[in-house]
């Protein structure tokens, strides 16, 4: 009897917590739609102007007024501007990252050397370092170098700490390998080279997949490294939104956010279609 | 031959990782360590002669002339890590029941909600914690609704306090909490739970000695993962917190992008370090001690 309550105690907590989870992010996309532009949490009417507006399809309604239209439209310019830049420093992310920590995987799971152990807990640092102190190191490293802050400093930032994340994914993909099929590969007559790219890279690449997706998403979403090592004119998304919400919050964030939410979750069930395709 | 080649190949695939970490990721922190004890120039930028007030401003040591001390930072600090400890221990207060729910469900089931509590990896910090800007806000949702439902008479103040912040910081943290102490409470030995209840041990009993002592190391490396970013954070207390609630994150940013102090900035970051690197050494420490 106790015992039943308790379940069903537990069941309810559990989804209270589900519902804390996600009750923000639906009241984000309801607002979204809510043609009031004065205060945003008094419903008007269903609208889809915002998104009209982000778009650039529609022409904004007379209620916002002259002053205000000026305000909206630069936004989305540079709106569009930021969605190019994060997905530029994304997609160079990626492989860079992807690239350096599967070799690194390889190096300290495949070989026996000195610095195996160091390695392993080296690889672990950039991703323990507290973000901010990363990101105002990496901040005075390229002032004091002279380097401009761009794009390509962003791309540099990011990789720091992405080829962690990479590596802790592919090695333990790695682990779960059977070296004998290398061996029976060296056996044969097949080089280093051959056996890593024909014998090994194969059955890796799950791994890969799973740590390049997992780079390419942290890229897209890093706020705190990026916002220091940013310059004016190369403002990734999250650094945009972030900048938008600190001048005060409109209607238009609502759908941008909307948006993302929708991509997140279009990324995340690629993933998931991704590891369901493996494992059958 | 066959050694010689293979040191190739390793160091082929060793040096891109080494050249990169090392002059991107061990040169800058050098720099951090160095710009933490030189002297500030008048107007931003730094002068290269030692000079230790920095800490001194910190920690009580200054000349009252060029430096004062103020309490303040170590006050700043303490916050910082009675917010990043106070998150830690709400995640894990909400996470364990429900990660123990999770577990038992079926197959289906269990992989829904796991894909839920994943999803917000996904989604991006900034527009989460704007959602609770807009529920927070005086005429915001939940003010509203209290309001409608007559349970309060003025908004209540919850935007720009130490609670909004700590209440952020839960939100954004909860699946770092949540994975690491499902995969452990997932891999609990069932048979030692009914043995310990057929012995006769209560339920406290057998939570207290054997859930719990089992489950030790899901909850160690979630606190981990979780205290680690909370407690430098500067995002959630400068969305959500006011004037009274910044933490040693807005400490540093402020230095670097206002007052143009980066010798203290630099400082105020080697101790943000020290405290991480504390939280490490003992965690891995007590791991070590459980056998993990």
């Amino acid at each position: 009897m106790g015992n039943r309550l308790g379940q069903i105690g537990l069941a309810t907590a559990s989804l209270a917590f589900f519902a804390f989870i996600y009750a923000p992010l639906f009241i984000i996309i309801i607002y979204s739609f809510n043609s009031n532009p004065v205060n945003m949490m008094i419903w008007d009417h269903f609208t889809l102007e915002w998104y009209g507006g982000l778009l650039g399809l529609t022409e904004r309604g007379p209620e916002i007024g002259d002053q205000n239209r000026a305000l909206y439209v630069e936004s989305t310019d540079q709106l569009i501007r930021a969605l190019r830049t994060s997905l530029t420093v994304a997609a160079f992310t990626t492989t860079i990252s992807t690239v350096i920590g599967t070799a690194t995987a390889i190096a300290v799971g495949r070989y026996n050397f000195r610095m195996k152990g160091f390695y392993g807990g080296f690889l672990l640092l950039p991703m323990m370092m507290p973000d901010i102190v990363l990101g105002i190191g990496l901040l005075i490293f390229f002032v004091t170098l002279g380097m401009k802050l761009s794009v390509l400093t962003i791309i540099i930032g990011h990789c720091t700490f992405l080829t962690s994340y990479v590596f802790i994914i592919v090695q333990a993909r790695m682990a779960g390998i059977d070296p004998a099929l290398e061996e029976a590969s060296a056996d044969l007559g097949a080089g280093e080279w051959v056996t890593l790219r024909k014998v090994l890279l194969p059955q890796l690449a799950p791994g890969i997949m799973g740590g390049a997706l997992l780079a390419f998403v942290i890229s897209m979403d890093d706020l705190v490294i990026t916002y220091f090592i940013s310059g004016t004119e190369s403002t990734t998304l999250p650094v945009f939104i972030f900048g938008m919400i600190r001048r005060g919050v409109k209607p238009e964030i609502n759908a941008i956010a909307t948006l993302m939410i929708l991509a997140s979750v279009i990324i995340a069930g690629l993933g998931l279609w991704l590891r369901s395709r493996r494992t059958d | 031959m066959r050694v010689a080649r293979q040191s190739v190949v390793l160091a082929a695939l060793l040096a891109p990782v080494t050249i990169f970490l090392g002059i991107f990721f061990l040169v800058p922190l050098l720099i951090i360590a160095v710009f933490s004890v030189l002297t500030p120039g008048l107007y931003g930028g730094v002068e290269w002669s030692f000079y230790h007030w920095n800490y001194g401003r910190i920690f009580g040591w200054a000349d009252g002339f060029w430096e004062i001390y103020e309490p303040v930072y170590l006050r700043i600090l303490g916050r910082s890590l009675s917010y990043a400890a106070l998150t830690v221990a709400l995640c894990l207060v909400l996470c364990y029941p429900v990660a123990f729910w999770v577990s038992r469900l079926h197959e289906r089931l269990r992989l829904f909600f796991l894909f839920l509590v994943a999803l917000p990896f996904f989604s991006s910090l900034i527009v989460r914690l704007y959602a609770w800007l807009l529920i927070l806000k005086p005429s915001g949702v939940l003010n509203e609704a209290l309001l409608a439902l007559g349970l309060i008479r003025e908004p209540l103040e919850i935007l720009y306090t130490p609670a909004a912040v700590v209440l952020g910081m839960v939100y954004v943290m909860v699946p770092f909490m949540f994975l690491p102490l499902y995969a452990a409470i997932d891999n609990l030995d069932r048979a030692l739970v009914e043995a310990s209840m057929d012995l006769g041990a209560n339920r406290t009993q057998t939570f207290l000695k054997v859930i719990l002592p089992q489950t030790l190391p899901g909850i160690i490396g979630g606190s981990v993962i979780v205290f680690i970013p909370s407690v430098g954070n500067f995002i959630v207390p400068d969305v959500l917190g006011g004037a009274k609630g910044i933490m040693v994150g807005n400490l540093v940013e402020q230095q670097f992008l206002s007052a143009r102090n980066w010798p203290f900035g630099s400082a105020l970051s080697m101790l943000l370090m020290a405290v991480v690197l504390v939280v490490l050494l003992v965690s891995v420490g007590r791991a070590r001690r459980i056998g993990v």
